[in-house]
């Protein structure tokens, strides 16, 4: 790896201000597990490289009855997984957080470094999309907030224009008529990247399904939201039935990626094997009775 | 400016040093302090042979610079135990068949150690969770599954 300055501005104005300075020179860091492997590989070769890690605009997380749950960018998934309000509110973010990767990365990787990386094979993002995420972006031009949805644009692409910074992630507040699941399906156990994810979260309404959301990543190039198997489930039962036909419309839907983890076909049919069991599960179904 | 001084504690020592930006953490502790208990295996964040505990939680040090250790706590295999007396999980580990060649062992030492300060208890499933980031190619793990409920038990009741 070649060397490089490092910077490590102690606001976030200050950070700003460094980044539109060095305009395409630069490298934003803030765990490093992602930037470092990009770097020693020489796929990136920055002259300076901006650590965010005084920050503390970006520490921290909150949750507020009215304003949900509040995550800075800066937050290891370690520090997610052991949130005692996450795990208490937003169990299914703490599940994944605890799961993903491995400890010692979890220990020093950030939510944040993970969104912007946009590498498909992660889980945070199909998640976080599923639970109504948004994220707010702080650049030259001042303050803007947008959908996590909008934010993850494609295959290792970001909606974040040059010289901006990721500062915060925001979730609702939580719905305790909402449930949800979250699975993550690696190729061998050995593993520790996902080659699926699959987020699923709906409101039941007696025993109809009302609003879901059905999300899968890391099968495709940037978490892709099943338009129609949403469609199809609202106001159904979860039969056993349901859960095959929208797991057939996942199928139909899904524009999944090809690459040396697996093909388009193999992830296409767990996308599908994983959406059924998951539907049948929340519908109190044991799938493997079938 | 391509040099940065940097301070930290390694195994209750104060270090100052001075760094170049891109050297890696676990580079800088070998051969800059001859700590070479921390091993350097695939470098890419997957074997877990050069974990080590920086502030309190283990990680991967081929995934941080030097610089970023700037003010952090370290601690290495080295801060374990030493030869003549080696502590109630390196025991264990020799007792239970917890290793074979030994290069990866530091590391697996290092998560156990982790694990152990937050779970005095775990169970089988939780041993290997905490195990997930290491690779061994000589055991099979179940000699270091085996070492490492020992060893809880032996901290939980022995002392
Ligand atoms: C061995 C290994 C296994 C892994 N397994 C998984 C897994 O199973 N699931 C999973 O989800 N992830 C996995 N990951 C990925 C891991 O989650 C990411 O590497 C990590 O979260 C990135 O965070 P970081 O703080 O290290 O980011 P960095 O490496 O510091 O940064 C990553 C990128 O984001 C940019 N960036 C960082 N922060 C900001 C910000 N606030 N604003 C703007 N840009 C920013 C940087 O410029 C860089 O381009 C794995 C990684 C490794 C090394």
């Amino acid at each position: 790896m070649r060397d490089f300055r490092f910077l490590t501005p102690p606001t976030l104005p200050e950070a700003l201000a460094m980044l539109a300075d060095l305009g395409e020179d630069a490298c934003v860091m803030a765990g490093g597990t992602a930037l470092l492997l990009g770097m020693r590989q020489r796929m990136l070769s920055p002259d300076s490289v901006v650590s965010l890690h005084r920050l503390q605009a970006l520490k921290g997380i909150t949750v507020d009855p009215t304003q949900g749950l509040t995550i800075g960018a800066l937050v290891r998934h370690a520090d997610v997984a052991r949130s005692p309000e996450v795990q208490r509110h937003y169990p299914m973010l703490a599940d994944m957080a605890q799961r993903l990767a491995n400890p010692q990365v979890r220990n020093r990787a950030t939510i944040g470094g993970n969104l912007c990386y946009a590498d498909p094979a992660t889980d945070p993002p199909t998640c976080l999309i599923a639970l109504d995420a948004e994220v707010t972006l702080v650049g030259p031009d001042g303050t803007r907030r947008l959908a996590m949805r909008d934010f993850a644009v494609d295959y290792y692409t970001t909606a974040l224009e040059p010289g901006e910074l990721l500062t915060t992630i925001h979730l609702p507040p939580p719905d305790t008529m909402r449930v949800g699941l979250y699975r993550r399906l690696l190729r061998t156990p050995a593993e520790h990247r996902p080659v699926a994810s699959i987020a699923l979260t709906l409101l039941r309404n007696g025993d109809l399904v009302s609003d879901a959301r059905l999300v899968i990543g890391a099968a495709t190039p940037a978490p892709q939201t099943m338009i129609r198997a949403q469609a199809f489930l609202e106001g159904r039962r979860l039969t056993p039935d349901t859960a095959a036909e929208a797991a057939a419309l996942v199928a139909a839907e899904i524009a999944p990626l090809s690459d040396g983890r697996g093909d388009a076909a193999f992830r296409r049919q767990i996308a599908q094997v994983n959406t059924r069991r998951m539907l049948a599960e929340l519908g109190g179904h044991d799938w493997r009775l079938e | 400016m391509t040099r940065h001084p940097i301070s930290l504690t390694v195994n209750g020592e104060v270090i100052t040093a001075e760094v170049r930006s891109a050297q890696l953490l676990s580079d800088f502790l070998r051969t800059e302090l001859a700590l070479t208990g921390t091993k350097r295996g695939c470098e890419t964040g997957t074997c877990g042979a050069c974990s080590v505990t920086m502030d309190g939680d283990v990680v991967k040090s081929c995934l941080c610079l030097a610089v970023q250790a700037d003010g952090a706590v370290i601690e290495t295999v080295e801060g374990l135990g030493t030869h003549d007396a080696p502590s109630a999980l390196q025991r264990a580990f020799m007792e239970h068949g917890g290793l074979q060649c030994g290069y990866c062992t530091p590391g697996f030492l290092m998560v156990a150690k982790d694990l152990l300060s937050r779970n005095h208890d775990p169970d089988e499933a939780e041993i290997r969770a905490a195990l997930s980031g290491n690779l061994c190619r000589c055991t099979g793990y179940q000699g270091i599954v085996d070492a490492i409920a020992a060893a809880a038990k032996e901290l939980r009741h022995g002392h």
